[in-house]
């Protein structure tokens, strides 16, 4: 009996022990962070852990019994149990899980075959791994290696096009048929191109590195160092002479690049072919005038002096025909005169040595030679001026005399006798504006578009006399537009016309500070 | 009317004034206009001749016309420039040219005045040479 009651006791004892096993698995079970549960050879769910409950959805109430098909897809899960069984556990394997609400969540399962003592298969054990915030941080790890990739190949193709560019640039500077020459911020040559090399005959590196101090000294160099200065001044258009025979036009043009100092880039263009044809043109201009003048002068200065009487006594009938021929001889002579001026505007170089003047003096000389004929032709004239002293203008004197006599010329020779001729001058502020008003015929509507081009002559007009060139209005616009100023006109058929032009005015003192 | 080959025309007393122009006609004229003046004249045709009457016979003024064959008016003025006993004489161009560039490429090689025949008459220039040497 005593062994009886060992034997109780020992089995009160073990029972004892196994029921604290039991609640140590349990508690560990429930300890558990990873879902984990067990599943009957029937694929019924026969156990599960809170961590479970966590992640389907199902109370641990709900879950026992469930088939597993309810919570996995059918053939993942199956394929999971049949690897199971061939191996006997499984350490990972990628499936998803479908929680109560529906949602499928990637997990990775891991699995083990249990085996009763006669080696019956009894259930597997399931262990689950959420993978959603893996999968997450794989798919935010994609994108930011995608867009990583992205970026190289952005900084890529932006290398790439910042190379192109840079060929480009330095294509067109390397075949520019100007000479560059770019100074840094401390006034360092840094790059110069070979039609710089070819200008001075020097190798760049010889050049590159060397401040405008150091340059002086080389050969050809001072023209350009004394025009530019050590600082590089502002320079438009200025010419110089290399070498005897080669003409270079000088600019320079500030590189802004956000300092207090910019670089500087120095162009020098070659104008050696300009010059000799503008000496060619002025040679010619020159030979054209002396063979189309001289005759016009001889016969000029023959007529006054019969007319002067001193070649003798002359008839007062003879007298009457050497004046008409003296007007001819005149009209020929302003036609010569108006195409050789013609001339000299398309060789860009009409205006010559401006000054600064009183507009009123120009206009008031013009004035004084016409009030006779104006009076002569029964035509009122008015001269208008502003009470206020105007402005001075910077003019070629000569150029806008004639602007005036040109304007003066028209509106004597298409006013009829009777009418008016009214000359004004108002301060503009800005700029002067000279008007000539007549009560002349007109300009017809359909030709007021070409009354400023070359050889123009209106039809009203060719009636009424043939002496004109066509050339005085185009001559006109050129030297006001030369000026920096504008012409216009309003007109009305029989009834007259407005010429209106504006000169610019530049103030003295502005004049007088651009020479340092 | 009276012509002249290349020479010298006396006139006691009175201002010289050398003519290089190669137009006939202008010349003639030129020549009656001033001799009626009172002036003495020294002609030639063109730069060359008249460069060895200047040199003979040194004139109070000098007429110069610039297109004339052998040696032109701008050569003239650049060999007189260069010459101690020829700088000083006053010269008046005649021309039948006269662009700005022109004009101021004869008055820096010394030439005081340059009229374009076609916009002066005899009597303007004999008011210009006056204007010059009284």
């Amino acid at each position: 009996m005593a062994v009886e009651k060992k034997e109780d006791e020992k089995i009160s004892t073990l029972l004892e022990d196994l029921d604290s096993l039991e609640n140590y698995i349990r508690d560990l079970f429930a300890f558990l962070p990873l879902p984990v549960f067990l599943l009957s050879p029937a694929k019924i769910i026969l156990e599960a852990n809170p961590a479970f409950e966590q992640i389907t959805g199902y109370g641990v109430e709900e879950s026992i019994g469930k088939s597993i098909e309810d919570i996995f897809n059918a053939e993942e899960i199956e394929s999971l149990i049949q690897e199971t069984l061939e191996k006997g556990s499984i350490r990972a394997k990628a499936i998803f899980l479908k929680t109560k609400s529906g949602e499928k969540i990637p997990i990775s399962a891991a699995t083990m075959l249990r085996k009763g003592e006669e080696g019956d298969i009894v259930g597997y054990f399931f262990s689950l791994f959420n993978l959603t915030d893996i999968k997450k941080k794989e798919n935010e790890l994609i994108n930011t290696q995608k867009s990583l990739l992205n970026i190289l190949e952005d900084t890529e193709s932006a290398r790439k096009e910042v190379e192109t560019e840079r060929n480009k640039t330095l294509s067109i500077v390397n075949n520019f048929t100007d000479g560059l020459l770019l100074f840094d911020k401390e006034r360092k040559l840094f790059l110069a191109n070979p039609q710089i090399e070819k200008f001075f005959g020097i190798e760049k590196e010889k050049i590159i590195g060397r401040s405008i101090k150091e340059l002086a000294p080389l050969p050809g160099f001072s023209s350009l160092t004394d025009l530019l200065g050590e600082e590089i001044k502002e320079a438009f258009r200025k010419e110089i002479i290399f070498k005897e025979k080669l003409n270079l036009e000088v600019s320079t043009i500030s590189i802004a690049s956000g300092g207090e100092k910019n670089e500087a880039l120095v162009i020098l263009h070659d104008i050696t072919r300009e010059k000799i044809v503008e000496k060619m043109k002025t040679e010619f201009v020159s030979l054209a005038a002396h063979q189309l003048r001289t005759p016009l002068s001889a016969i000029k200065w023959t007529l006054r002096m019969l007319l002067d009487g001193d070649l003798g006594e002359i008839t007062r009938e003879q007298r009457e025909f050497i004046e008409k021929s003296y007007t001819s001889n005149e009209r020929m002579i302003n036609l010569i005169n108006d195409l050789l001026d013609v001339t000299r505007i398309e060789e860009g170089r009409y205006l010559y040595k401006p000054v600064m003047t009183d507009i009123e003096k120009i206009v008031q000389s013009v004035v004084k030679s016409y009030k006779e004929e104006f009076s002569r032709k029964d035509i009122k004239f008015k001269f208008k001026v502003p009470a206020n002293k105007l402005p001075k203008v910077l003019v070629d004197v000569e150029k806008v005399g004639l602007v005036v006599e040109n304007l003066f010329d028209n509106a004597l020779r298409y006013t009829p006798s009777g009418g008016e001729v009214i000359v004004s001058l108002k301060d503009n502020k800005k700029e002067i504006e000279i008007s000539v008003k007549d009560s002349g015929v007109g300009i017809p509507e359909e030709q007021k578009e070409k009354i400023f081009t070359k050889f123009f002559r209106a039809n009203n007009i060719l009636r009424l006399d043939t002496e004109g060139s066509g050339l005085g209005l185009f001559i006109t616009r050129n030297i006001v537009e030369a000026h920096g100023g504008k012409i216009w006109f309003e007109s009305e058929m029989g009834k007259g016309t407005v010429f209106h032009l504006t000169l610019p005015i530049k103030k003295e003192f502005e004049e007088f500070l651009k020479d340092f | 009317m009276s012509t002249f080959l290349y020479g010298v025309k006396y006139n006691n007393m009175a201002q010289k004034i050398a003519i290089m122009e190669d137009e006939e006609l202008i010349l003639n004229l030129l020549e009656r206009k001033l001799i009626k003046e009172g002036y003495e004249l020294l002609v030639a045709r063109n730069g060359e001749e008249g460069l060895k009457l200047i040199k003979e016979k040194k004139p109070d003024l000098l007429l110069l016309d610039i297109i004339m064959p052998i040696k032109g008016g701008f050569e003239v003025l650049e060999e007189m420039q260069k010459d101690d006993n020829l700088k000083d004489i006053p010269i008046i161009i005649i021309s039948n040219s006269g662009q700005p560039v022109e004009i101021d490429k004869a008055q820096k090689l010394g030439a005081k005045d340059w009229l374009i025949k076609t916009d002066f008459d005899p009597q303007e220039v004999i008011d210009k040479i006056k204007k010059q040497i009284g």
